[in-house]
């Protein structure tokens, strides 16, 4: 028992340490990696900024200032690409914000259409209702368990309560909308050129949609080298799996 | 009188019985004539196959000849008596219609009977040309010819056309109206190389043509041709049903009536009483084709030329007029005349340089029928990405074939004003201050130069981010557990308190039924002193507790009096109750004749009943 607190503490202590460290190294990378890209070497900038998404030292700065850098170099579907990820890290961020709808404008780029959900619920972000969800749950739950001491109720009581109820659920509803419509876990941006969407996993199958790069897709499923996905104007295709990249890592 | 009459009666009946073997004992026999062994084209005449005493013979289903069309029609059945013999036959009908002139054999024909195989003997038929006016005469007033019962007209007013070009057809048939006629299939226009509209409701009318009168069926339609050459447009083929009145000779007499005995049920009217009155024939109507010739659309077409092939107008108009950057604008744009419309597609514009156009929509209202000419409607969604004070003007060519040339429709450009929303166009690419800015070096860059993105954000904060969901973090459900446990908690101190308080009113409830029952055993004058006055303390005690919730062992003479706040006589007299209960609980002193004076035990009562 006293070997596993030991262990227990030991690595704490080293997280400790670690921690700042790493994060050391990070701010040490990226301050050079913006050194490159303000010295005009896009490449080598993108190189380091790269290096720290693969060593998940991710942040809203790090995807908007690789979608410049990326957006410096033509590469538009990238830019749009890691733009999308800080606005996922980050909602509200404006800078990327303008830049998404810049470069998006420039690729001609195809975007999925909302669902009613998204659309009329995009007010808070996927997080804040799972908040409000759990938030409306416990003050539900609290006023179940008073009512069951105290023995009485009126009608303002019931009211409220059924009031929590609906925002629980709405706000659980929402989260589910949010993470399984078109800005969800399985969005993904095309980040190939010439990319046509087919209706089979064949390069000689019938076209169904030229998707521009930074276009929006929805993957639904993949077969070998083969994605199929939700494509913008509520059609469906297969796509090459390495032609889109999913926002979220 | 009576007996002769009896015998004569049964030597008939045994004739009759004796007979009826003889009749059933017929063997089968079968014979096949024509009404007619003269005939001409296209005048139809009946074969009558005739099988007798064979019960359930099977008819042939198909007779070929080539020259003839003959077809099974049907079929009666005939009991003859003659005398003491009776008989049975069944007469197989086919009409034979001549298809061409000449003499013809209908071969003999094997008919299942009676378990036996018959035939037919052969038969000829002389056909001879059909001479309209001979046949006229011949048939009387009611015989049509099939030919001039019905008729089928392809009628294209161009003998020439170019690629894609609608060109107008009519589809005219038409039904003598002496007969009863109704399409039963068609009309369709046979051929390759052209595209048909699809065909509206057709229109009816009567007309009269070489004296005779007809109902003409009008379909109209349109043909584009989809290459170049010289196509035959047609035949148009339809089929239709039409009942001919029947020729009155086919009535009068049976072949097989050779006496001229027939009787009148034999006639095919008890068959089939309306086929009596007419017959009805399915015939197919045919028009002649018609030559077109197809021109090649000039090379060298425009670009936006999408196939368009007519006469057409363009209007356009754009909403709203004032919008800032990023806003959206619907541009209309209303093609309009007479050509082929599946081929018009939406206009586009002259530049788009600064715009982002969305795929367009577009909605067709026919002015026709058949849909060449109308009005084609188109919804372009741009969205500008930079100041702007007009839409360019949106571009439309067809082909004009009256003018034999492409011809390009030009809009009007669409004033609007686009102000400067956000203007990331005007800021600066690098406006990081923490890092030191240099002009970007010439390198590989998007195509428009007129917008820049924003500058690079050099703060960073919070590493390591993560793009799962925040119900997904381990954060999330540690912070339930405050909620949680604080509503466990609150349930345990409620269920506690709740219990507790169950237990004190318990307790009260027994302290109120042992004063209750204290009470009644004072009243009673059998105890000795010192249970007496243990008993009456106890209930001071008891009465004391429920007053003041205290433990009733805990209570004392001064508790008692300050409990009830008691003074002069009262407080002297509690004390005195205590002091006396002590006195005879612990000395064991006898008071009197060991019961407690009457007195005594009313003042007690008294003061205890005060005590409230």
């Amino acid at each position: 028992m006293r070997a596993k607190v030991s262990a227990f503490m030991a690595a704490g202590l080293l997280c400790l340490t670690i921690a700042p460290r790493t994060h050391a190294e990070a701010d040490s990378v990226f301050a050079k990696a913006n050194a490159e890209y303000a010295a005009g070497h896009f490449r080598e900038a993108i190189t380091d900024y790269e290096s720290l998404v693969k060593a998940h030292q991710w942040s809203t700065s790090l995807f908007y200032d690789l979608g410049n850098a990326y957006f410096r170099v033509g590469d538009l579907g990238r830019a749009i690409l890691n733009y999308e990820r800080a606005l996922a890290l980050d909602p509200s961020q404006p800078e990327a914000q303008a830049n998404l709808r810049l470069v998006r404008d420039q690729a001609r780029a195809l975007e999925l259409a909302k669902s009613w959900p998204e659309e009329h619920l995009a007010f808070l972000t996927s997080n804040q209702y799972a908040w409000a969800a759990a938030a409306a749950f416990w003050c539900a739950a609290c006023m179940i368990c008073a009512f069951y001491f105290a023995r009485r109720g009126s009608v303002v009581w019931i009211f409220t309560l059924l009031l929590l109820s609906a925002i629980c659920v709405g706000s659980a509803f929402a989260v589910y909308a949010f993470e399984n419509g078109s800005t969800g876990r399985d969005l993904a941006i095309v980040t190939g050129k010439k990319i046509q969407a087919r209706l089979a996993t064949a390069d000689n199958a019938g076209a169904v949609l030229v998707l521009p790069p930074g276009s929006e897709v929805k993957i639904l499923s993949t077969r070998g080298n083969w994605t199929y996905a939700a494509l913008p104007n509520e059609l469906r295709g297969w796509i090459p799996a390495e032609s889109a990249e999913r926002v979220r890592l | 009188m009576e007996i002769p009459m009896f015998r004569r009666v049964l030597f008939v009946a045994l004739i009759a019985i004796a007979g009826m073997p003889c009749a059933r004992a017929d063997s089968p026999a079968v014979t096949a004539v024509l009404t007619s062994s003269e005939a001409e084209v296209d005048q139809p005449v009946q074969l009558q196959i005739k099988v007798t005493g064979g019960s359930g013979a099977t008819p042939p289903s198909d007779i070929a000849v080539d020259g003839l069309d003959i077809r099974y029609s049907g079929s009666s059945q005939e009991f003859r008596l003659n005398g003491l013999n009776a008989s049975s036959s069944v007469v197989y009908n086919y009409t034979v219609l001549p298809l061409k002139a000449g003499t013809f054999t209908i071969p003999p024909q094997v008919v299942h009977a009676a378990g036996g195989l018959l035939r037919t003997p052969a038969l000829t038929l002389n056909v001879a040309p059909n001479d309209g006016a001979a046949a006229g005469s011949r048939r009387g007033a009611n015989a049509l010819d099939e030919r001039k019962m019905v008729f089928a007209e392809l009628v294209i007013p161009r003998t020439s056309a170019y690629v894609g070009e609608i060109v107008p057809a009519e589809i005219r048939l038409g039904f003598n109206t002496r007969v009863r006629a109704r399409l039963a299939d068609g009309p369709n226009l046979i051929g390759q190389g052209f595209t048909t509209q699809r065909m509206p409701q057709p229109q009816q009318s009567i007309e009269t043509i070489d004296g005779r009168a007809y109902q003409v069926v009008t379909f109209k339609t349109a043909i584009a041709a989809a290459r170049s050459g010289k196509f035959e447009i047609g035949p148009v083929e339809a089929k239709a049903i039409v009942q001919v009145p029947r020729r009155s000779g086919s009535r009068t007499r049976s072949p097989f009536d050779i006496f001229g005995m027939d009787d009148p049920f034999s006639d095919p009217f008890f068959n089939d009483p309306f086929a009596g009155l007419a017959e009805q024939r399915e015939i197919k109507i045919q028009s002649q084709p018609v030559t077109l010739e197809v021109k090649p659309l000039p090379p060298n077409a425009p670009p936006g030329f999408s196939g368009a092939v007519g006469i057409f107008n363009l209007t356009t108009d754009v909403k709203p007029k004032t919008a800032q950057i990023g806003d959206p604008l619907t541009a209309t744009a209303s093609i309009s005349g007479r050509g082929n419309f599946d081929r018009v597609t939406a206009p586009i514009m002259e530049s788009d340089r600064g715009w982002h156009t969305y795929p367009p929509s577009s909605t067709f209202k026919p002015d026709d029928d058949i849909g060449i000419s109308g009005t084609k409607s188109f919804e372009l969604v741009l969205t500008p990405n930079e100041r702007k004070d007009a839409v360019p003007p949106l571009i439309f060519t067809y082909f004009d074939p009256l003018k034999e040339k492409y011809v390009t429709l030009k809009g009007d450009k669409l004033p609007v004003v686009v102000e400067g929303g956000a203007a990331p166009a005007v800021t600066p690419a690098f406006a990081s201050s923490s890092v030191p800015t240099t002009p970007v070096a010439a390198g590989p860059t998007p195509e428009s130069q007129a917008q820049d993105i924003l500058y690079q954000v050099t703060d960073h904060e919070n590493w390591g981010q993560t793009f799962a969901p925040i119900f997904m973090c381990p954060v999330f459900w540690t912070a339930q557990a405050v909620p949680l446990l604080g509503l466990i908690g609150f349930f345990g101190w409620k269920s506690r308190q709740r219990r507790l308080e169950n237990r004190e009113a318990q307790k009260r409830a027994t302290w109120e039924h042992e004063t209750s029952e204290l009470q009644k055993k004072l009243r009673r004058a059998d105890e000795s002193p010192d249970r007496y006055f243990a008993e009456a303390l106890r209930l001071v005690q008891l009465k004391t507790a429920l007053a003041r919730k205290v433990e009733p062992n805990t209570v004392d003479a001064e508790s008692a009096v300050a409990a009830f706040q008691l003074s002069g006589e009262k407080r002297d007299r509690v004390r005195e109750l205590f002091r006396r209960s002590d006195e005879l609980r612990y000395s064991g002193g006898q008071d009197g004749d060991g019961m407690v004076a009457e007195e005594t035990r009313h003042e007690v009562l008294e003061l205890i009943d005060s005590l409230s």
